[in-house]
């Protein structure tokens, strides 16, 4: 008999809740409650929620940062409290300084030494994070001279110097203009086609929708809706066809199909652009570093 | 992906942090301000007194040991107190300790990175303040040469003996290595506080605290020991306040050196024993409460 055991969840958590006391007053914060979720390996996911419903404290309960005070969290089947579990992962947080005195080469060596690499193996690695995230021309450059947009890419790059198998983003796009978020947004995508797994926060809904294969949305620390961004989308009894170049006689024979068939007509138009996609093929640049 | 194995401890992610917080630290101006400072005042203290050449060279040592001691101290403190709470707001730390870093790997490399900063600018200080030490040793030496130069030859030789005497001491090798365990247990002291304070400037004010009481501290207890019969409950409390706030006064051996006095090698090697245990207690408590901290 083979006996074939299913591969470990990136992420799981069951049954975690978080209490917060407040400082000098008897009652306390439940950030997060009673929370069940798993994030299979070579997934985006993505946690949405309003601002305060625990989208953070959850990041930073899979990650060791805060201790769930109920429910066990878990890292490709590590709990999250072991250091070794942080082996596979790289995180990014909401909004991140780093360290303003170090340049973009020094701050990539310093987390890539934190993760155990050395010699040419660890100067290889770093010359592919700048090229990955079109940060080489400014890798002399201070951090503190950075923009935000180029602070979230350095960000991205020490997530993964040392190739991590599950990424953790807290609100990857905040603050950085559209071009950027597009940016991040592709490299995100292109992270998953080399199997890495991707966990992110965000309350941009339209950014989420592209490219997550599976969400899970938060409020008041309770997850309140959670599954595949195709089933938990789709109308049941609706179907939506796209022509292109369709003649008014073929559209008017669909008309007569659908009316015969008992069925409704509910919508008809042209679809329409995105305001980002306007936006974007309004303001391309034409050289890619031309915002650094 | 990666296959390296995890090791609960290790000394390259240390050495990372260490070299992080120095490089950190050494880029800050005020570092370079309060160097230049104390290299001023010792390098000034050769103008400072024209008495005899004993007189001299115990004001040159007064000044500068007590520059070093201060500015050391002053240090320790600055540089640590920044280090926690600046890292928790810009969320650096969650980067650092997202990576595969234990908690007590972080607050070690941020002490020795200190630590590190401390030896580097005393070691420039001590460098000034022998140089200095030596050129006005010398010109001693020859203005007490050109005056013995008709004295006979024992006379002058016992001359020149005592003005060596009077400037070089081993002991002073001693005074600089205390100064050292000093800043090492104020940082360390400054660490812990840092782990539960809210901000840079709380935990400055409080070391400013434990300072004076720390130096005010072995004076108090005399008086009370002198006033109060020595029970289990002021003995316990006692031993508590000097827990909570070492005694700095042990950890100031300037007066001796100075003065010229030998320092027992038993004193010596109890003060070091001393601040080992303190600076190793402090960054205890400090890994205690950090361990736990939500970050």
């Amino acid at each position: 008999m083979v006996l074939t055991t299913a591969p470990k969840p990136a992420v799981s958590l069951s049954g975690v809740t978080k209490i917060f006391p407040v400082p000098f007053q008897r009652r306390s914060v439940v950030a997060v409650r009673d929370l069940n979720l798993e994030v299979a390996p070579g997934q985006i996911y993505g946690l949405l929620g309003p601002n305060g419903s625990g989208k953070s404290t959850t990041l930073k309960i899979i990650l060791g940062l805060v201790t769930p005070t109920r429910g066990r969290s878990q890292i490709f089947g590590r709990t999250s409290d072991q250091v070794a579990s942080r082996e596979s992962v790289g995180f990014l947080p909401e909004s991140p300084y780093f360290y303003k005195f170090l340049t973009g080469t020094e701050t990539l060596r310093f987390y890539g030494k934190l993760c155990g690499l050395r010699g040419a193996a660890l100067k290889n690695r770093i010359e592919e994070m700048l090229a990955l995230v079109g940060l080489t021309k400014a890798r002399d450059r201070r951090l503190g001279g950075y923009s935000k947009g180029m602070l979230q890419r350095i960000g991205l790059a020490q997530a993964l110097i040392q190739e991590p198998a599950l990424l953790v983003l807290d609100e990857p796009t905040a603050g950085v203009d559209p071009a950027g978020a597009r940016e991040i947004r592709d490299l995100i995508l292109e992270l998953k086609t080399r199997g890495i797994t991707v966990l992110l926060s965000s309350h941009l809904l339209g950014q989420v929708q592209e490219i997550c294969d599976r969400v899970g949305i938060l409020a008041n620390g309770i997850l309140v809706r959670e599954g595949a961004l195709g089933e938990l989308l789709g109308v049941e009894n609706q179907m939506q066809f796209v022509l292109e170049n369709a003649r008014p006689d073929l559209i008017e024979a669909i008309d007569d199909l659908a009316k015969k068939s008992g069925a409704r007509v509910i919508e008809r138009g042209r679809p329409q652009t995105s305001l980002e996609q306007l936006f974007l093929e309004a303001t391309e640049a034409p050289d890619e570093n031309a915002h650094e | 992906m990666n296959n390296l194995t995890h090791r609960v401890f290790s000394f390259r992610r240390l050495a990372a942090i260490v070299g992080n917080t120095l490089t950190g630290l050494t880029r800050l101006k005020i570092f370079y301000v309060l160097l230049l400072f104390a290299l001023l005042l010792i390098g000034s203290s050769v103008f400072m007194a024209q008495m005899t050449f004993q007189q001299e060279f115990q004001v040159l040592k007064d000044i500068a040991l007590g520059a070093m001691s201060i500015f050391t101290s002053l240090l320790a403190v600055i540089a640590t107190a920044r280090l926690l709470p600046q890292d928790v707001e810009d969320r650096t730390a969650y980067t650092v300790l997202a990576k595969p870093v234990s908690r007590f790997e972080y607050l070690t490399g941020k002490l020795l990175g200190v630590l590190l900063l401390l030896a580097l600018s005393l070691t420039a200080m001590s460098a000034l303040f022998l140089l200095v030490l030596m050129l006005r040793e010398q010109s001693v030496l020859n203005e007490t040469a050109r005056q013995m130069r008709a004295a006979p030859a024992e006379q002058s030789a016992e001359a020149l003996r005592l003005v060596r005497a009077a400037a070089f001491n081993v002991n002073l090798f001693a005074g600089i290595a205390v100064i050292y365990l000093k800043g090492c247990l104020l940082a360390a002291l400054t660490l812990f506080i840092s782990t539960f304070a809210t901000s840079t400037i709380f935990t400055t004010i409080v070391m400013a605290f434990v300072y004076f009481i720390g130096h005010l501290q072995a004076i108090a207890r005399e008086y009370w020991l002198q006033n109060h019969s020595a029970g289990w409950f002021t003995t316990t409390f006692l031993a508590l306040v000097a827990l909570l706030f070492p005694d700095l006064q042990l950890f100031n051996l300037t007066d001796d050196v100075v003065a010229g006095n030998a320092i027992p090698l038993t004193l010596l090697l109890k003060t070091i024993g001393l601040g080992l245990f303190y600076s190793s207690f402090y960054l205890a408590l400090a890994w205690a409460v950090f361990f736990r901290k939500e970050l």
